[in-house]
């Protein structure tokens, strides 16, 4: 069983520093990339409800070669405690 | 970091920020849309000839409308592929906090809303805008959120608000206070539904939990609160008959739109900014009810909810904050 999208990218958020929308689809796509859900909006959307409660927080940004801005984002202590107490275990 | 990407970045906020007082302001306006159709739908037969069954009427078209909004959002979901997340989710903790969550929600707020809404008419729409002021009262109790000068400040006019409605009551509205109390009983469950949801609600995908509270609401309602008001007849003769059913299907589809926008401005522009934008349905629906229902505007019922919606913006969030961010 997979975990809902949205917590498993803070799960995965909770085992890095800070990771770019890019890096997180990369972590995730084992797993989630046949999906019609894995787009770049969608865990750009993720990224910025964690961000709106207080989970996660931009951390940097940057101009890549092509001119795309590249979003970094990290976990805060909310988040590190809400993995804590809601992420199954086995999981995290 | 270069200038070329702190340029980027402000436009990315700009696009955001607009994106997110859009949201805002059209989950505010489709609240006010559902609130108004659900009214007419209660004024087509055989829900019109059943105002009696105030209980019964009450549930048949809470239940009816909250169904259809989940099978609107079961419908957006899949064409956004994500329709596994529902099982998913309602696994973990949180996905069960948010049925809890509906249960508050939907049967007892719904319920008491649409309840309130054919008891009191219009003034039950504004009075139910004071789940701001209950959210934060309970915010502080259950989880320990300070309540500043502002907040407290924010309580009082909302409080001021609902009395102001109800110093005059309507003509023909024989239970209008019965009414008003059924709109607070709304107010307090969805406060209480605010603080139930946050026990991690917010780490599942919004348009997911959106949609399984719509859908329990539904269910539970049609399937076990129906039957206990003695309602099941006029179930059945509601989805039988079209008038009724096209302005559920309406409603319906408002309160889905009002609820995937509201968590959409919550996650652009914060939840403080997004639930005041939201809480403006207090006034849309008093003007939706003056303009497609013919209901009388009456002076204190114009001032209370102004007072209201602006005791409510008051409660979530800074108004310096605001303009702040608008420079």
């Amino acid at each position: 069983m997979l975990l809902p999208a949205r917590m498993a990218v803070l799960n995965r958020l909770s085992k890095v520093e800070s990771a770019s929308i890019e890096q997180m689809m990369e972590a995730l796509r084992p797993e989630y990339g046949h999906e019609k859900q894995f787009n770049y909006n969608d865990y750009l959307e993720h990224m910025m409800a964690l961000e709106a409660n207080g989970y996660a927080t931009l951390k940097k940004y940057e101009v890549d070669g092509n001119g795309k801005i590249i979003l970094f984002y990290g976990i805060t202590e909310d988040g590190k405690v809400s993995v804590e107490k809601y992420v199954p275990a086995q999981y995290r | 970091m270069n200038v070329n990407a702190a340029v980027k970045m402000q436009e990315l906020q700009k696009k955001f920020r607009r994106t997110g007082m859009i949201m805002g302001i059209l989950s505010g306006l489709t609240y006010g849309i559902y609130s108004t159709f659900v009214v007419i739908a209660g004024q087509k037969e055989p829900l019109l000839g059943a105002a009696a069954l105030v209980m019964a009427v009450a549930f048949v078209t809470c239940g009816l409308n909250d169904l259809i909004a989940g099978i609107w959002l079961l419908i957006w979901n899949a064409k956004k592929g994500k329709l596994s997340e529902l099982g998913r989710s309602v696994k973990t903790f949180p996905g069960m906090m948010i049925i809890a969550g509906a249960l508050l929600g939907g049967p007892l707020a719904n319920g008491a809303y649409l309840l309130g809404l054919s008891l009191a008419g219009t003034a039950a729409i504004p009075i139910s805008a004071t789940c701001a002021l209950f959210g934060a009262i309970f915010a502080w109790i259950f989880l320990k959120q300070k309540l500043t000068i502002r907040v407290i400040a924010g309580m009082i006019i909302c409080v001021s608000g609902a009395v102001i409605i109800n110093l005059v009551k309507p003509e023909g509205a024989t239970n209008f206070t019965l009414g008003i109390i059924c709109a607070f009983v709304a107010a307090i469950s969805w406060g209480l539904e605010g603080v139930v949801s946050s026990f991690g609600g917010a780490i599942l995908d919004c348009d997911i939990a959106v949609n399984i509270r719509e859908l329990v609401s539904g269910i539970v309602i049609l399937v076990v609160v129906v039957p206990i008001v003695k309602g099941m007849d006029l179930l059945g003769g509601t989805i039988s008959s079209v008038s009724p059913m096209v302005w559920l299907a309406l409603s319906g589809l408002s309160a889905a739109v009002s609820f995937l926008t509201w968590y959409k401005a919550n996650s652009t522009v914060g939840c403080a900014i997004g639930m005041s934008l939201n809480v403006t349905y207090a006034l849309w629906g008093v003007v939706l009810s003056v303009l497609f229902l013919g209901t009388e505007l009456t002076p204190t019922m114009l001032i209370g909810s102004v007072v209201i919606v602006v005791g409510a913006v008051l409660v979530t969030m800074n108004p310096l904050e605001f303009l702040k961010k608008e420079a």
